[in-house]
């Protein structure tokens, strides 16, 4: 039963990559084939978790044992204007008697009679974990039972962390929601301009740089799925016009599975990167006038995006001189790599890298124009690989999630988290100053030198001849010393190399905004998998 | 009454009372003649104004809130450090009780030193009497190996010479002839406890090293200067100093006596400098001094016995401590062992961890010339701006120290150095030009109140907080103490900011 699910969940009309594959292949699933003995993401349940957790008004129950919800409890920083009751952990923290004793049914009713009891929760997400699913709980059967009993959703999240990765604990978390959520309340606000984004998850706040700029157009956001969600508006959600799927494929099913069943058409963009922005609001703009909407919104959605662009273009200026010139290594999966690229271009950054594994071969091509000279890409790169590309210096900066952090730190570089721990929202035209802002801090930090420079001895601790010298005066200091010319490498760039850069990019910014291109580029996000989920 | 015996109120609680509170404030009404209100209020803006804080930098006669401690301070603080001394401080008594509960809060542990208690008689005739007796009384009370003699204002005032007076008890018995009793002239109204330290290092040493023949050897003296971290700090020095194999005595070494152990027994004295080694010091190949603004006499006399002198300013930091590490080394041709280098790497690495926390942050910085050196040093390490760098007791030479310091680095651009000005016009700067942190000494903790500046304590004295002065702040090791400390005031900062539920707490975040 459980295979059949699975199967099915894989098996992925809207999916590009999934439809390219073959019959065979198909069956093997999307998600990269787990490998025994090798360091390894997380699992279903995680990503099922994660996928739901930030709705806010929710309680998350996790039945397991202690440590699936012990270990997670309050781990993602996503940001909500209401309740905090989704980021209390709630678990049946199962004993090795409940186990023995099959107790672990009951003990799961009460702990939700309780939290319907105690904190009147808009909903109950109810999450099997392995031992549980081991048992043979039936979490279906006491979620039904205590939702009529007690007059709340109990909504069962089947993933189980032995299902298979954390990509597919995504998908099972779309598909609860379209089994049990999605289209259980009739909302009686029905308007014209009433829209879903699927996959944002707000982390750091950061949807809520996006949101205004909806609201301007008069553009209702039914319900954003999950970050800052209230459970009503993902009930309501089968009311909305158009979809917009940011970044993950992981919902991607549950857009398709809403267009099928409610008709909904959706589109896959992002809010990261300027170009990015200005495009996912065209397509809105686009599809909701497409199902009867003002047709004037296109042209109003055209004048904001005009002064968007150029309030965010006047206030990346400062940024210009800095960081012209400065190489930016990204490895992010996928994802945010394109959509940044172009901006960092735009203001004179050089892209020494970028991941591509998830880049199909036309998309090579687009990466190809884009960059121009030398792009360089790369599939998944080893942790190894990327050491020594960063200790051989090949990148002032690399961008990347907390887990690659300390490869960059222990190669002595500069190193910027845009993945889920991130502290700073980078989204919406605010996010992309922030993003400059955030790589300037960073690059310009004066402990690098310190990091870079060796300890001012020889491996044997005795004294190099010339740095005695220099320890006899006592200051400045050689650090110091090395400090302050890179600051003065810093305030007075080398203008003929900005120049040349902006020079050398000024027409792919013309490319870049080609229809076509941005199609194609739209669909880079569409190759998201498992590790990037919740991570754009 | 709030008050009852089966539940005690705390004065933190108490007072906060409603019965409390009323009494309060019909006294104020009735007996103080108050401003209003609103009055208060309007005073209190005018102090954050640029206008009032021209007014409090031209302030010439009256000093508020002094960031310094007097000569005599240093003194006691000094001789502590040298192997059952008993301090003796020539002058009025209240001076000394002064000096013993300073010592004793910051320390919290007993700090012993006696004076000669003079009276208006003393004061007229002449302090003598009071030695003669004074030094018999504390050789046979306490029994003291040595009995450093410093001096109040009082003493200083009517101009009592020490040296004669000393001769003239040693003459009269009060104690024998050969025993030790160096000492130096203190007056408080010149300089500030780093000179007062200066004094009596410079003072023991001449009573051991003058007329002495030096046949120069190969050991070092390290001179900490005066440092209320000294528990932890002379403890790292030691530690790095034995790793590095080499030979030293620490001139100066008051860890001991300020970090006795609670077993039964009470040490009047502990550890210290011995006597013999102080006196063999004149042999060294050379005298390293860790605080150049605390030693400034006591390095140009060393000087002059031949011996080689360098001064640091507070090893604090990666490239302070590189530095200190390099000319030892240079002094006693030994290597950096790997140890020390691999607490190197950890230190910069635990500063590459935390960079994004602290780029850009702004501070102010008070205490003692050489700490405040140190410590814009250190924060320009980890990119901040030191912006006001203030020393009480600092003088136009470490104005321009600071600059050049300052000037070495992109972050010290628009930081600004104030020898000389004390607290309330820091709290004028800090009003009108606010930073993130304050570090400095507990005294700091008013303008913590009136600016809601956080306030980093790392300096002496710290009456408030408990123990922190046992940690050590110094080389590598130290270094991370300092940037933790730091780093949880930082992110304190952060939590606090973020706490109200439903409103601010959006990144009340559980990793940071």
């Amino acid at each position: 039963m459980l295979k059949d699910k699975v199967k099915a969940l894989f098996d992925e009309p809207a999916c590009g990559v999934n439809q390219a594959k073959s019959e065979k292949d198909r069956k093997a699933g999307c998600s990269k084939p787990l490998t025994p003995g090798a360091a390894a993401g997380g699992c279903a349940f995680d990503g099922a978790k994660i996928a739901l957790q930030p709705v806010t008004d929710a309680a998350h129950l996790i039945h397991g044992p202690l440590a699936c919800e012990g270990n997670s409890w309050d781990n993602r920083g996503s940001g909500s204007s209401g309740s905090d009751l989704w980021r209390r952990s709630f678990t049946t923290d199962l004993t090795e008697l409940d186990i023995v004793t099959g107790q672990g049914e009951k003990k799961l009713y009460r702990g939700i009679r309780e939290i319907a009891q105690r904190f009147a929760p808009a909903a109950v997400f109810v999450y099997s974990t392995c031992v549980t699913a081991l048992i043979g709980d039936d979490i279906d059967a006491v979620c039904k039972h205590a939702s009529a009993k007690y007059g709340l959703p109990v909504i069962p999240v089947n993933g189980a962390g032995f299902v298979g990765s954390k990509n597919l604990g995504n998908k099972i978390a779309g598909q609860a929601l379209l089994d049990h959520v999605i289209g259980t309340v009739e909302p009686d606000d029905v308007g014209p301009t009433d829209i879903v984004i699927l996959g944002e998850f707000n982390l750091a706040g950061e949807f809520w740089q996006v949101k205004p700029l909806f609201d301007r157009l008069g553009i209702r956001v039914r319900a954003c799925v999950p970050g800052d969600a209230r459970y009503a508006e993902i009930a309501g959600a089968h009311t909305a016009r158009a979809t917009m799927v940011v970044c993950s494929t992981a919902l991607v099913g549950l857009a398709r599975q809403m267009t099928e069943r409610w008709g909904i058409p959706y589109f896959e963009g992002s809010f990261y990167g300027v170009l990015d922005t200005s495009e996912s609001l065209r397509q809105v703009a686009r599809l909701l006038v497409a199902r009867g909407a003002p047709d004037d919104l296109i042209a109003r959605t055209e004048a904001l995006v005009t002064e968007e662009e150029s309030r965010v273009a006047a206030r990346l200026d400062p940024y210009r001189e800095k960081l012209a010139g400065k190489r930016v290594l990204l490895n992010t999966g996928g994802v945010k790599s394109w959509s940044v690229v172009a901006a960092l271009m735009e203001i004179g950054m050089e892209i020494v890298g970028t991941s591509v594994k998830k880049s199909t071969p036309e998309d090579r091509e687009r990466i190809k124009i884009l960059m121009r000279e030398d792009p360089h890409m790369f599939e998944s790169m080893a942790p190894r690989d990327l050491y020594k590309m960063l200790a051989d210096g090949e990148a002032d900066i690399m961008l990347s999630g907390g887990r690659t952090q300390f490869i960059a730190l222990k190669a002595k570089t500069p190193w910027l988290d845009i993945n889920q721990e991130r502290v700073h929202p980078y989204a919406g035209y605010d996010g992309m100053v922030e993003l400059v802002k955030q790589i300037d801090l960073a690059l310009h930090n004066p402990m690098w030198a310190q990091v870079r420079a060796p300890a001012p001895w020889d491996e044997d601790g005795n004294l190099i001849e010339t740095v005695v010298a220099l320890a006899a005066a006592t200051s400045p200091s050689p650090l110091q010393g090395e400090v302050k010319e890179s600051a003065v490498e810093a305030a007075q760039p080398d203008d003929s190399f900005a120049a040349r850069h902006r020079k050398k990019f000024s027409e792919s910014r013309v490319e870049n905004s080609d229809p076509e291109y941005l199609a194609r580029h739209r669909k880079k996000f569409a190759k998201t998998d498992a590790d990037d989920m919740g991570e754009c | 009454m709030p008050q009852s015996a089966e539940k005690v109120l705390d004065h933190a609680k108490l007072f906060h009372e409603p019965e409390y509170q009323e009494m309060l404030a019909r006294k104020r009404d009735t007996f103080e003649c108050p401003a209003s209100a609103e009055a208060v209020e309007a005073q209190r803006e005018y102090t954050k104004t640029w206008g009032y804080r021209e007014k409090n930098l031209a302030r010439e006669a009256a000093v508020i809130n002094p960031a310094k401690a007097c000569q005599p301070l240093g003194a006691v603080f000094a001789a502590a450090g040298f192997e059952k001394t008993m301090s003796f401080v020539h002058g009025s008594q209240g001076c000394v009780a002064y000096y013993r509960s300073h010592l004793s809060r910051h320390f919290k542990e007993p700090a012993s030193a006696v004076s000669s208690s003079m009276t208006e008689d003393a004061a007229v005739f002449g302090g003598l009497n009071n030695m003669i007796d004074g030094l018999a009384n504390t050789y046979s009370l306490y029994e003291p190996k040595m009995i450093a003699v410093s001096t109040t204002c009082m003493a200083e005032v009517i101009g009592d010479d020490l040296k004669s007076f000393i001769q003239n008890a040693k003459k009269k018995g009060s104690v024998p002839e050969e025993y030790d009793v160096p000492f130096a002239h203190t007056p408080a109204f010149v300089g500030s406890h780093v000179d007062g330290y200066d004094n009596m290092i410079k003072g023991v040493l001449d009573h051991f090293w003058a007329g002495k023949e030096r046949k120069a050897g190969d050991t070092i003296n390290i001179i900490p200067g005066f440092d209320g971290f000294c528990v932890g700090n002379n403890r790292e020095y030691k530690r790095i100093l034995d790793l590095m194999g080499v030979k030293y005595t620490l001139i100066q070494d008051a860890s001991d006596q300020f970090d006795t152990p609670s077993d039964g027994h009470f040490r009047m004295y502990s550890g210290g400098t011995t006597l013999a080694d102080t006196e063999a010091a004149l042999n060294a190949k050379a005298t390293v001094s860790l605080q150049a603004w605390c030693t400034r006499k006591t390095l140009d006399y060393i000087g002059e016995t031949g011996q080689e002198t360098a001064s640091f300013h507070y090893p604090l930091g990666v490239a302070a401590t590189d530095e200190l590490l390099m000319k030892i080394s240079a002094l006693a041709g030994v290597a950096i062992p790997e140890q020390l280098t691999l607490e190197r790497g950890r230190l910069i690495d635990a500063m590459a961890d935390s960079q994004a926390y602290l780029h850009g942050k702004k501070y102010a910085i008070f205490g003692d010339p050489d700490f405040v050196q140190a410590m814009a040093r250190f924060v320009m390490e980890t990119g901040g701006e030191p912006t006001h760098c203030l020393a009480t007791n600092g003088t136009k030479a470490w104005e321009e120290e600071m600059r050049t310091l300052l000037a070495s680095s992109p972050f010290g651009g628009d930081a600004k150095v104030w020898g000389g000005k004390d607290l309330w016009a820091l709290r004028s700067l800090m009003l009108t030009e606010p930073v993130d942190f304050l570090i400095g000494s507990s005294y700091g903790k008013y303008l913590e109140r009136d600016t809601g500046t956080p306030l980093i304590r790392l300096t002496f004295p710290i009456f408030d907080r408990h123990h922190h002065h046992r940690f050590p702040l110094v080389g590598y090791q130290g270094g991370l103490r300092l940037l933790t400390t730091i780093l949880d005031k930082v992110f304190d900062k952060l939590d606090r900011d973020s706490e109200v539920p439903a409103k601010t707490d959006i990144s009340f975040d559980l990793t940071r």
